[in-house]
């Protein structure tokens, strides 16, 4: 199933890579958002404390609050769409929505296809153990199973170390709701996550999970931003511009205390 | 088990649900004119007009309805079809059935006798009087099971529009368990909704495989 959807999703981007080329120079996005009157901002509604819904089905988190304060200083209405993490580029691409503020990790190859505003925030790579479990050090996790979230850094990373420490097998999920259901039923011995949703989530559940300590871990401090589609110059310095007022004016500490507990930019 | 937190948002849960009738009943409606049409191809005396069926027939059911609901959704764009979730649900999920009823259809056709149809051609009625007054009324009884049964697939499959952001049942379980880690309760509304949706289908099919019996 996770084969089909990468398989089918990379077909997607592979087409569009054709037919793009192909397409006329248009206008820039800025025009018709402000045309539309709405900003249509992609997150995947199910990454607590960035973006999830609360209990009255509606999305909110740090996220959707930026979301919502880029959208108001340009003008127009925010709206939040929720879609799976593992399609979100490709729907950025076929133009389903405007914008993606859903705490993506700024890559090289992402940066291939899309356009990224910010760094909005930075977020850290961990790997985190059951509390009881006797691994200590990426060294133990030899023949041992890592759980990661499909499409994350985190699994590429996972790819490419395997070997590095003993051997490991990875096995995909599709988010960390998941992951802490199998570290906790014992199906995977380690987790390879985002470290600051995790403590939100561990809280919430009430797993007990250790973070192994590891000081020169790749990507363990990692820029996050806000993927728009290339060629938009001008939507791209209007969204920075309200994230750099935001950054100013005390708007963005407040939502980052209020979410995170912490100043995180 | 966390009743109280069930209780706080079933209500939700059901609005989701009210989203997979709706995207169920639509796909329902166009999945059965395009097995009307298809089956109507796969018996035409033009043999492109059955290649045109059987191709359908065959690229609807040989592939996985995800994958068509992904080229619809993410390559329509690409070449000028922009659909939003829930157009691209119905219109992925209606061909898809489509296919399944063309055959369910079809099969119900042919399953009444040959003779009959050369014995009412024989008295003077033409093709499609033959068709309308002999061959249809003794098929569409033959046909509700297995429309029926479909229907149900159908309102079943409709969970893989969730991964085209439609916010139907199983997104807002997915949408909840991400907040509450709660995904046994979470699932158990879905599916108990679920039951409810599929229980209604079931007996409509019954009802009216009841009322068309033949004594």
């Amino acid at each position: 199933m996770k084969m089909l959807l990468s398989a089918a999703v990379a077909l997607g981007l592979a087409v569009t890579a054709v037919w793009g080329g192909t397409t006329a120079a248009r206008a820039d996005d800025l025009q018709a958002i402000k045309q539309s009157g709405e900003l249509r901002a992609a997150m995947s509604g199910a990454y607590p404390p960035f973006n999830f819904v609360n209990e009255q089905n509606q999305v909110v988190g740090f996220d959707a609050d930026i979301a919502r304060g880029i959208a108001e200083r340009m003008g127009v209405k925010p709206v939040i769409v929720t879609t799976a993490w593992d399609g979100i580029i490709a729907g950025l691409l076929a133009g389903k929505y405007d914008t993606i503020v859903g705490s993506m990790t700024i890559t090289d190859k992402r940066k291939e296809v899309v356009d990224f505003v910010g760094p909005y925030y930075h977020a850290g790579r961990g790997v985190f153990v059951k509390g009881d479990s006797a691994v200590k050090s990426l060294a133990d996790l030899n023949g041992k199973t890592i759980g990661v979230t499909l499409g994350e850094t985190h699994e590429k990373w996972a790819r490419e170390h395997a070997g590095e420490h003993g051997d490991w097998t990875i096995r995909t999920y599709k988010g960390l709701p998941e992951l802490l259901l199998e570290l906790n039923a014992g199906r995977v011995d380690a987790i390879v996550v985002d470290n600051i949703p995790i403590r939100v989530a561990v809280k919430k559940s009430g797993a007990e999970i250790r973070q192994l300590d590891t000081p020169d871990i790749e990507g363990g401090s990692v820029a996050i931003g806000i993927a728009i589609r290339k060629g938009n110059p001008e939507l791209h310095a209007a969204m920075q511009k309200a994230l750099d007022e935001m950054m100013a004016d005390g708007t963005y500490k407040k939502i980052a205390m209020e979410w995170i507990g912490a100043d995180i930019r | 088990m966390d009743f109280d937190l069930m209780l706080r948002v079933t209500p939700f849960f059901v609005a989701a649900a009210w989203v997979t009738v709706q995207i169920s009943a639509l796909s329902l409606a166009l999945g059965l004119a395009m097995g009307a049409i298809g089956a109507a191809l796969r018996l035409a005396r033009s043999r492109l007009l059955r290649v045109l069926g059987t191709a359908y027939v065959s690229i609807f059911r040989g592939t996985p309805c995800l994958i068509q609901l992904f080229v619809l959704y993410f390559g329509g764009p690409q070449v000028g079809i922009n659909l939003d979730p829930f157009a691209a649900g119905v219109i992925g999920l209606g061909l898809n059935i489509g296919a399944y009823m063309t055959e369910s259809i079809r099969g119900a056709l042919v399953a009444v006798e040959r003779g009959q149809t050369e014995a009412a051609r024989s008295l003077g009625l033409s093709r499609f009087q033959a068709l309308r007054e002999v061959v249809l009324p003794q098929a569409a009884r033959l046909m509700i099971r297995p429309l029926g049964v479909n229907s149900v697939a159908l309102i079943k499959g409709s969970a893989l529009v969730s991964t085209i952001s439609v916010v139907e049942l199983t997104y807002t379980a997915q949408r909840y368990i991400g907040s509450t880690y709660k995904p046994f309760e979470m699932f158990a509304i879905a599916a108990v909704l679920y039951m409810i949706i599929v229980y209604g289908a079931a007996r409509a099919v019954a009802w009216l495989d009841a009322r068309y019996a033949i004594e």
